[in-house]
């Protein structure tokens, strides 16, 4: 499997976990699978909630643009290009950004762990992973 | 070779990825329909009467539509409809007189302080301050629930403090755990019905298994009024007849 692929499978995964935390925030689904027993905790803090959209849906809009740039990626016409890869660690360092500062507000404002954010952290941790490698092995063209 | 690589067998790739989202969605669209006995709204049996002296009764027990709510103490979404709804629906539907609301107990497994914490309430109900030891019960749970400590007394009797109750009787009353047996009967009560999560509400012959807003909950008793009412005449046919 190419990195570009794998980022792909992360994305899907993603917006799976997204998803349900999503489907929990609206009410869709009753109870969360949480082993930490703190879930819920988290998803009904004022926190859960960023710019009047839950927090699980802007993950849902995350997760489906880093798919598009890693099926982009694939594609025949982008399968070398610099940008694609660029654009994919830009994209998954700012989520890893974004995923930090809510662990940290987990661990330190609300006192109670999501296992389902954790999961969404680590996905995205080694998304940036595979986007800095897909990055190496595409070096700059020399300046001329 | 970079080409290569990321060219291997796309069709593969594809296929994995297709198959993980279809499988993940066919998960979640699960999820959302089989929620147990408190999935959508579902119609109560009549043949397992309603508890008329259990619980606790908030309101007239006469009140056109009569509520139940199971709750845990320690549940999170319990103390988020406790803070949040609950208030508007004492207000808006309990002091008119629109309905009844009765708590009734159904401890999750999971959560170690919860018995604790219906002990707790059996006992300030002994003094006539159930609602008002519940109330605090659910304000104060972070500080009682499992998640952070193991004994969970010392905050429940700052609470029983907090709203006046006799805290020597109401300590005696709770190191005796003499309600242990009315709190499992509430518990069977509860599994009895298919209750499996809380919090779940019973809402004239409907019940309804997740956390609700007050415009939904409101639409429910709305609902029962107008079964309410349109069963009146056919019983008063019956009276007369």
């Amino acid at each position: 499997m190419s990195k570009r692929q794998i980022i792909a499978l992360l994305a899907v995964l993603g917006i799976l976990v997204a998803s349900y935390l999503t489907l929990y925030k609206v009410g869709a689904i009753a109870e969360l699978v949480c082993r930490t027993g703190s879930c819920e905790t988290v998803q009904l803090s004022r926190w859960a909630t960023f710019l009047g959209l839950p927090v699980a849906a802007w993950g849902i809009v995350f997760y489906v643009v880093l798919l598009a740039l890693a099926l982009t990626g694939l594609q025949s016409r982008f399968i070398d290009s610099r940008a694609v890869s660029m654009a994919l660690v830009v994209w998954t360092g700012w989520g890893v950004l974004f995923s930090a500062w809510l662990t940290y507000l987990e661990l330190f404002v609300i006192d109670a762990i999501c296992q389902w954010c954790v999961v969404s952290a680590v996905l995205v941790v080694i998304a940036f992973v595979f986007s800095a490698l897909d990055l190496r092995t595409r070096p700059a063209l020399p300046a001329t | 070779m970079v080409k290569q690589q990321a060219r291997s067998s796309p069709k593969a790739f594809y296929l994995i990825l297709g198959a993980v989202a279809v499988v993940g969605a066919a998960f979640l669209y699960y999820l959302t329909q089989d929620r147990g006995a408190g999935a959508q709204a579902v119609t109560i049996d009549p043949n397992v009467p309603l508890p008329k002296a259990e619980g606790y009764l908030l309101g007239k027990p006469d009140a056109p539509v009569q509520v139940i709510e199971y709750a845990d103490f320690e549940c999170p979404v319990c103390a988020y409809f406790t803070t949040i709804t609950e208030p508007d629906i004492r207000k808006r539907l309990v002091e008119p007189g629109t309905i009844s609301f009765r708590y009734m107990h159904y401890h999750i497994p999971s959560h170690p302080n919860t018995w604790a914490a219906s002990q707790a309430a059996a006992c300030a109900n002994e003094q006539g301050k159930f609602w008002e030891m519940h109330d605090a019960i659910y304000e104060t749970q972070d500080r009682w629930a499992g998640t952070a400590t193991r004994r969970p007394k010392p905050v429940l009797k700052d609470q029983a403090e907090r709203i006046g109750l006799n805290v020597s009787q109401w300590e005696s009353c709770f190191d005796s755990q003499k309600y242990q047996a009315q709190l499992m009967a509430s518990q069977k009560d509860a599994e009895g019905r298919g209750v499996g999560g809380t919090p779940t509400f019973i809402i004239g012959k409907r019940m309804v298994g997740h956390n609700l807003s007050y415009d939904q909950f409101k639409a429910y008793v709305d609902s029962a009024l107008a079964e309410a009412s349109a069963a009146a005449p056919n019983d008063s046919a019956k009276k007369s007849g």
